[in-house]
């Protein structure tokens, strides 16, 4: 018997903030995380485009070295989100350690930064005869670098799934970690993503001609979703994470419900890496309201994936109108921070979270002049104050990988 | 090196790149200061640099039974006692 699946806490590190507060006040604020590119001394001249999502603020992590030796940038975004949510949770040590709470996180390629310092005894004038390589990079660097690394902090030992599937990652993670507490196989599931700063990244969508690049000397101005004068995506980092527990133990403990996940749909579109697919997100979107036995009118809200690239955008619009039609919301909350790869799933759901609490939908930034082939939607423009009770999180990535959950406002299960 | 030296280089090494706090010299490292096989092949590396020659494969492997700061500056004795020779 499928059992329910709420999430009893969520953190995330985004380039509009850490935390709640701020990040709700961006949100209704209209205030962008996109800022010029920061400098890397080795492909930033190379670059087009000029911008980036941006963790700029200082975060006081507070780890000691017998952990931050195996942890890269990326483990330090990913442990700090896990610390947050396992304390918000007001789950005991003993359950923690108990194996019956997993981890379901992961990141786009582990740590660039510390393969980026491996690369350097390969090409550098280091002393070859030492070990230069140093013992730890690759804990530091592996593509499952966060989910262990936080097992690690935390003593969890119950399962692990590193999905790795670039802008994927962390809405396969929460996905699968649903399916995890559904089944019975965990009682409990910390998911996430996260990705650190890292220029490879602009760089490889740069070459695709799929970065913005028209608006370098005013970031805040870009990614535009959906608009007119959208010229591409923008790169981000950051991390994020939720804590999904089974619905009844949940509540036998008096733990605050923020949500409910009633659907999960994960699907490839069986061909082209990297061209959107109108039948494949069509069946993705499709797929999550069966999982969760609802029809598309019972949606309110959709939080598209919606990079601003010229075509995913249109895709992704034709997709929303063939099985929703013009009657939910939608919004596109890169427009906030870019695209924070890995970790944009998790993040958007935890504003999704924030905003069916506060009952409010946060309007897509830049949106300035619909592009008539996106304009079957009904698109959020201005701050809406409204209290969501169904949301659609989707999210697609390189590879033909699409992902769609569905979110039920958690206050009436509390 | 003389072992004062040593046990000078080494307590930095410990307190700036381990961050070992008031560390003895009869200390059981795992129990006291958290060390581990993955600092124990860090500090291998440390070693090599400090003494400016690669160590091989079958002298870290004796590496791997150091409880102590002085089973440290012991087998960094050996070590430049067999490589002198």
């Amino acid at each position: 018997m499928p059992r329910r699946v709420v999430i009893t806490a969520c953190s995330a590190i985004t380039p509009i903030g850490y935390g709640k507060e701020t990040i709700v006040n961006s949100l209704r604020q209209g205030k962008s995380g996109v800022k010029p590119l920061r400098d890397d001394g080795l492909l930033t001249d190379h670059i087009h485009s000029r911008v980036f999502g941006t963790v700029d603020y200082p975060i006081d992590y507070g780890f000691t070295r017998r952990y931050t030796k195996t942890m890269g940038p990326v483990a330090f975004y990913a442990c700090r989100v896990a610390g947050d949510v396992l304390a918000q949770s007001g789950l005991d040590e003993k359950f923690i350690t108990s194996g019956r709470l997993g981890v379901a996180f992961g990141s786009t390629h582990g740590s660039p930064t510390v393969q980026r310092n491996i690369y350097k005894t390969f090409f550098g004038n280091l002393k070859e005869e030492f070990s230069s390589i140093g013992a730890v990079d690759y804990l530091r660097s592996m593509v499952h670098t966060t989910a262990v690394n936080i097992t690690r902090m935390f003593g969890i030992t119950g399962r692990v799934i590193a999905s790795s599937t670039a802008c994927t990652t962390s809405s396969q993670a929460i996905g699968f970690g649903y399916e995890m507490v559904k089944y019975g196989m965990q009682d409990a599931m910390l998911c996430g993503g996260a990705d650190e700063y890292d220029t490879t990244t602009v760089a490889v969508f740069d070459n695709l001609l799929a970065c913005s690049v028209d608006f370098n000397d005013t970031p805040e101005r870009t990614p535009r979703p959906f608009d007119s004068d959208r010229d591409g995506l923008v790169v981000g980092e950051g991390g994020g994470a939720v804590l999904l527990e089974e619905y009844e133990a949940a509540k036998k403990r008096g733990a605050t419900i923020l949500g409910e996940i009633i659907g999960f749909s994960c699907n490839n579109n069986g061909g082209d890496l990297i061209l959107p697919n109108l039948d494949g997100i069509t069946a993705t979107l499709k797929l999550a309201l069966d999982d969760a036995g609802i029809g598309p009118d019972a949606v309110d809200l959709i939080s598209a994936h919606a990079t601003a690239t010229k075509m995913g955008d249109v895709i992704e619009a034709q997709a929303i109108d063939a099985v929703y039609g013009d009657r939910p919301l939608v919004t596109g909350l890169k427009s906030y921070m870019g695209h924070c790869m890995g970790t944009c799933g998790v993040i958007e759901l935890t504003m999704l979270l924030y905003m069916m609490e506060q009952e409010f939908v946060a309007p897509t930034l830049n949106l300035d002049n619909v592009d008539p082939r996106c304009g079957m939607l009904n698109h959020v423009r201005e701050l809406v104050e409204q209290r969501v009770e169904i949301a659609a999180l989707e999210n697609f990535a390189f590879g033909g990988v699409n992902t769609c959950l569905l979110i039920k406002n958690g206050r009436h299960l509390t | 090196m003389r072992r004062d030296e040593l046990q000078t280089k080494i307590l930095a090494i410990l307190e700036d790149d381990f961050e070992f706090e008031h560390p003895g010299l009869d200390d059981n490292l795992r129990d006291e200061h958290g060390f581990d096989s993955i600092d124990a092949i860090e500090l291998l590396g440390k070693i090599e640099l400090m003494l400016g020659f690669s160590l091989s494969r079958a002298e870290k492997e004796k590496a791997m039974s150091i409880r102590t700061i002085n089973d440290i500056l012991d087998y960094i004795e050996k070590i430049q006692a067999s490589h002198q020779q």
